[in-house]
């Protein structure tokens, strides 16, 4: 019983343990998850997101002439797969955690993007300019592609600039496994 | 257990669906007798969710998700045993570090888990300012996993091949400054469960469950090691980065409430103890190994949660949909054993005894 007298007489010094929000501030950590961001410059379109997003909160509709992104953040429910999933690194969390807000306005919480297609530098065709870095990253080991020139270039332009201009074939493992996959 | 023959001085009294120990539904049907209860029926599905049914509609990293939200204080145990169970079918190797990452997790959650139990258990013994100052304490961890993971319950830090993120140098500083914080006020904490006379008039000698009855019922976790019976999937069969570190599975043999205080007093200090070994220890590298390939398969997984075993079961085939999930949860076991420690008990026990248990009712029902 005398222990937790002295518990007791600690608490009276040390006064209330809880933060005075809404009032004041309250302990907001670095990593907190508060609602999930789309970078439009690095979105690719692929859907990866949508596929494991277990609330369903992520929408992708597509026209000929791009696609719009659509997260619902009220059926959001942070789990942070599309973020550990998205092969662009476009998805990540921002720690704004304050989701307060009237009824009338739970539709309108949403982050939604346009996103249009670039014609091809080389034939024209509508399709996504890829992210600079992410160009760079993935021609890391071949020194003779201009990663400014190839991300201008859709898939089948790509391929013929690679063929053409390589002097070194890098042919990975996964690339054939991933042709064969796409053909069935 | 059957109800006996009533007697015209027996009763029964309804107990329950709402906030039985804590606020989740349960019922029981109690016979007493005064006010000592005879026999006790038990009635759930309140809160049945069709859990399995869902987890067959959605692909295998959607469920991730799912299973974490088959029960809150125990969510990672959960997405944890999913994810070993999907890599145990499919044979995907773990990196290192995320053997130890989830090792560090599991003990954070199994922290924070039994002091819950135990805040709420002063809380039915009416001593309202021990449960707040347990609380408080409890506040320090809910604080790490909101700092470490970014959410207080929810850690969404499994995923199928490792971890879904990596925790830094930051982290691992937060994780040591709070626990240096908490193991002084622990320790007091410790000593007032352990000796304070209002407890232990409350919780000596009550809710007993033999060994034998223990061993019947095939009970798991601290009710198990409260009735002496030294059994844990830790030790038993290591996992993740269980065997790798060195900690003590706590018996105690007093088969009352006040043993499974005890363990459960006691497990949290074992549980920093792996904290502290993970922290020391955790080597470099990657955390996350890729899923190349779903093929027909079958597998279990089993792990150690804060109330006991758990158990995965799942048979995939050739889509990423599973064909059929199964998971066997602590409380389901440890429930039929409270037929045993009510019999002969005070009403005014009940919900106290209800609570030793840990039941965690969406779990069992999900």
């Amino acid at each position: 019983m005398a222990s937790f007298l002295n518990v007791l007489l600690q608490n009276l010094i040390s006064g209330p343990a809880t933060d005075p929000f809404p009032f004041g501030e309250t302990f907001t950590p670095k990593r907190i998850r508060g609602r999930i961001v789309v970078d439009p410059g690095r979105c690719l379109g692929c859907g990866m997101c949508r596929h494991v997003c277990a609330a369903g909160a992520i929408h992708l509709q597509k026209d000929s002439k791009g696609w719009t992104i659509t997260i619902w953040q009220d059926s959001c429910c942070l789990c942070r797969s599309c973020v550990t999933y998205c092969p662009m690194n476009a998805m990540s969390i921002d720690p704004d955690w304050h989701s307060a807000h009237a009824e009338e306005d739970k539709f309108k919480r949403i982050e939604q993007h346009t996103i249009s297609y670039e014609p091809c530098a080389r034939c024209g065709t509508p399709m996504r300019v890829m992210a600079l870095d992410k160009a760079r990253e993935l021609y890391a080991d071949d020194a003779d592609v201009d990663p400014e020139e190839i991300r201008h270039l859709c898939r089948s332009c790509r391929q013929m600039s690679d063929a053409e201009n390589s002097t070194v074939c890098v042919l990975r493992s996964d690339i054939n496994t991933a042709q064969q996959e796409g053909r069935d | 257990m059957p109800a006996p023959k009533h007697s015209p001085a027996t009763f029964n009294i309804p107990l329950g669906p709402v906030h039985v120990a804590l606020e989740e539904p349960v019922y029981f049907d109690l016979q007493v007798d005064g006010e000592i209860i005879r026999g006790a029926t038990l009635h759930s599905g309140h809160v049945h969710r069709g859990m399995e049914n869902l987890a067959q509609h959605r692909n295998l990293i959607m469920n991730q998700t799912l299973t974490e939200r088959v029960c809150s204080l125990c969510s990672n145990s959960h997405a944890f045993t999913y994810a070993m169970v999907v890599e145990n079918a499919l044979g995907i190797g773990v990196p290192e570090r995320a053997h130890y990452l989830r090792t560090l997790t599991e003990e954070i959650k199994r922290v924070a888990s039994h002091l819950f139990n135990l805040a709420i258990q002063a809380h039915l013994c009416g001593f309202e300012s021990l449960f707040m100052h347990t609380m408080e304490l409890r506040e320090i961890f809910q604080d790490v996993k909101e700092s470490l993971y970014g959410n207080r319950m929810n850690l969404a830090f499994n995923c199928i091949g490792g971890t879904k993120f990596d925790l830094d140098d930051e982290c691992f500083g937060f994780l040591d400054e709070s626990i240096n914080k908490f193991m002084p006020a622990y320790k007091e904490l410790m000593d007032i469960f352990e000796t304070d006379p209002l407890i232990c008039a409350r919780i000596k000698g009550v809710g007993l469950l033999p060994k034998e009855d223990a061993v019947r019922l095939g009970v798991v976790g601290p009710v198990a090691r409260g009735s002496g019976l030294a059994i844990d999937v830790r030790k038993e069969t290591p996992y993740a980065a269980y065997g790798k570190v060195d900690f003590d599975v706590v018996v105690r043999d007093g088969c009352d409430l006040y043993a499974r205080t005890c363990v459960r007093l006691h497990e949290v200090i074992e549980s920093i103890r792996i904290i502290r070994q993970v922290m020391r220890d955790i080597p470099q590298g990657e955390v996350r190994t890729h899923m190349n390939k779903i093929f027909p398969a079958q597998a279990i997984a089993r792990s150690e949660a804060p109330r006991g075993e758990v158990i995965y079961y799942i048979r995939t085939n050739h889509t990423e949909i599973p064909e059929r999930l199964k998971w066997r949860v602590p409380s389901y076991m440890n429930w039929e054993a409270l037929g045993v420690m009510l019999r002969d008990a005070k009403i005014a026990d009940a919900a106290l005894i209800t609570n030793t248990i840990d039941p965690c009712v969406s779990c069992t029902e999900r």
